[in-house]
C-alpha cells in the first residue's frame, strides 16, 4: 500500500533566495545579464544590457518574502530553505554587509513561522568575526545550516572551512554548495563536486548537499551520492533545461538511478522567475506524463519532502 | 475580450518566429502551452517580449505597464496580454 498520495505531498523546497536586490550584488546580476544579452542579440532580438536588467529588477522586489510565500502556497510548497550566499568578500558592490544580510533573514524566519528554514553562508576569507557570526545563526538567530559558494573563490575542502564544518558536526546541521557555472564574474574553476571529496571523507558526520546535482557534473555528483554516505544532490536549475527539453529529462533520468534517498526537491527561486512561478515549476514535474511518473509515492515523498526533513530535523540549534 | 484578427495574426506570427526548430510543427491553438509544446524558456519568452515591442513600435518598461512573464502559459494568454499592452499603451499615449 503506498504511504500517501500524491495530492497529500507537503513539499519542502531545499534552494530558495530573497528576492532582492539588496542580498545579490549589481555585478553578479550584470554578468548574468551578459549573457541573457548575448544569446537574445545573436537572434536579432533588440535589446540592451539596461533594459533586461530594469526586467530582472522587477522580479527582485519582494525582501520580506510575502510574494514568495503566496507562491510557495499556490504551489503547495509548505516550507522553503533560504540560502544566504556570501558575495561580501569576492564581489565588492554588496549593497550589506553578511551580518546586515543575516538579520534581514532572520526577520523574515519571524515574519512568517513555520515557512522558512535559512541555511547562512559566510565566505571562509572573514576568519574568526565570519565564524562567530555562522555560530550565532545557529544559536542565536535559528538558521540550520551552512550555504557555501565556492565559484566566490575557495575550494569547499579548504582547511579555513574546517572550523566550519566542526560547528555543522556539533549542531547537526548541513551544509549545501554550490556547483556548476554561475555569474560569468565569478570562478568557474570552483564549481567541481569534487573539490568536496577531501571535506565529506573527513566530516563523515556532515551531511553535504550538492546544489544544482542534477544539471551540473551529473555524472560526478551521482558518483559522490552513491559512494559517500554523506552526499546529497538538489535538483534546482532543472527549469534552465525546460526550454530544449520540456519533459525535464534530466529529473527523470537522475531519478531513475536508485539513488532517490539522495535526491532533494529544489527551485533556485527566484532566478527562474522570468520563467514562470513556482507552481508550473511543480506542476512540470507531478504531471501524469511528467519526468517523476515511474516513481512510487515513496520515492517522490523522499524527494519532495523527507529527505530534506531529515537533514534539518537533526539541528540542536535554537528554535527560529 | 475579442481580439482583433490581425493583431492575433501578427502576435501568432512572432510566436512562430520563436519556436526552437524541435518545436515547429506544433499547431498553434489558444490552449497551447509555451514552455511545454513549444519549447519557450525564459530566453525564448524574452525574445518574444522584446519582438512585440519592435514590431508595435512601444517600450513596456517605458510606458511604465507590468508585465508577467511568469504568468503567460499558453499561446492564449499570450494573445490576451498582447491586447492588453497595446490598449493600456494607446490609453496612456493618448
Amino acid at each position: 500500500m503506498e504511504e500517501r498520495q500524491q495530492e497529500d505531498f507537503e513539499i519542502i523546497d531545499c534552494h530558495c533566495h530573497i528576492a532582492a536586490e539588496e542580498h545579490t550584488p549589481r555585478s553578479f546580476i550584470e554578468g548574468s545579464i551578459a549573457n541573457m544579452t548575448a544569446a537574445l542579440t545573436a537572434q536579432g532580438v533588440p535589446v540592451t544590457n539596461r533594459k533586461l536588467m530594469t526586467m530582472f529588477l522587477s522580479k527582485m522586489q519582494d525582501p520580506l518574502c510575502d510574494g514568495l510565500v503566496a507562491e510557495m502556497a499556490d504551489a503547495g510548497i509548505v516550507k522553503s530553505i533560504l540560502l544566504i550566499a556570501d558575495f561580501t568578500y569576492a564581489l565588492k558592490d554588496c549593497v550589506l554587509t553578511i551580518e546586515e544580510s543575516f538579520h534581514k533573514h532572520r526577520e523574515v524566519l519571524a515574519r512568517h513561522p513555520g515557512k522558512f528554514e535559512v541555511f547562512g553562508g559566510v565566505d571562509p576569507r572573514w576568519g574568526k568575526d565570519g565564524l562567530a557570526l555562522f555560530e550565532r545563526s545557529l544559536t542565536e538567530f535559528g538558521f540550520r545550516g551552512l550555504k557555501l559558494y565556492p565559484p566566490c573563490g575557495f575550494s569547499p575542502s579548504d582547511r579555513t572551512l574546517f572550523p566550519y564544518y566542526e560547528l555543522c558536526a556539533h549542531y547537526h546541521v548541513p551544509v549545501l554548495l554550490h556547483i556548476g557555472p554561475t555569474s560569468p564574474v565569478l570562478d568557474f574553476t570552483f564549481s567541481s563536486p569534487f573539490l568536496l571529496d577531501e571535506a565529506a571523507r573527513l566530516f563523515p558526520s556532515v551531511n553535504f548537499i550538492l546544489a544544482h546535482g542534477a544539471v551540473s557534473f551529473v555524472e560526478e555528483c551521482t558518483m559522490m551520492c552513491r559512494f559517500r554516505p554523506n552526499v546529497y544532490l538538489d535538483i534546482s536549475g532543472f527549469e534552465a533545461t525546460l526550454g530544449y527539453d520540456p519533459s525535464a529529462g534530466a529529473i527523470k533520468a537522475i531519478t531513475s538511478l536508485g539513488l532517490n534517498h539522495k535526491v532533494l526537491f529544489g527551485t533556485d527561486f527566484p532566478v527562474f522567475r522570468l520563467q514562470g512561478e513556482q507552481k508550473s515549476f511543480v506542476e512540470t514535474l507531478m504531471a501524469e506524463d511528467g519526468p517523476l511518473s515511474d516513481l512510487n509515492e515513496r520515492e517522490k515523498l523522499l524527494i519532495f519532502n523527507r529527505n530534506a526533513q531529515r537533514l534539518v530535523e537533526k539541528a540542536v540549534a535554537v528554535p527560529a | 475580450m475579442e481580439l482583433n484578427v490581425k493583431l492575433e495574426e501578427k502576435i501568432l506570427g512572432l510566436i512562430a518566429e520563436g519556436i526552437p526548430g524541435k518545436f515547429k510543427k506544433v499547431k498553434l491553438t489558444h490552449e497551447t502551452n509555451l514552455q511545454k509544446e513549444l519549447g519557450l524558456d525564459s530566453i525564448g519568452m524574452l525574445a518574444l517580449v522584446f519582438r512585440f515591442e519592435e514590431v508595435f513600435g512601444i517600450d513596456i518598461a517605458q510606458l511604465g505597464i507590468e508585465i508577467n512573464i511568469a504568468k503567460l502559459r499558453t499561446v492564449g494568454d499570450l494573445l490576451q496580454a498582447g491586447q492588453d499592452i497595446l490598449t493600456e499603451a494607446e490609453s496612456r499615449v493618448s
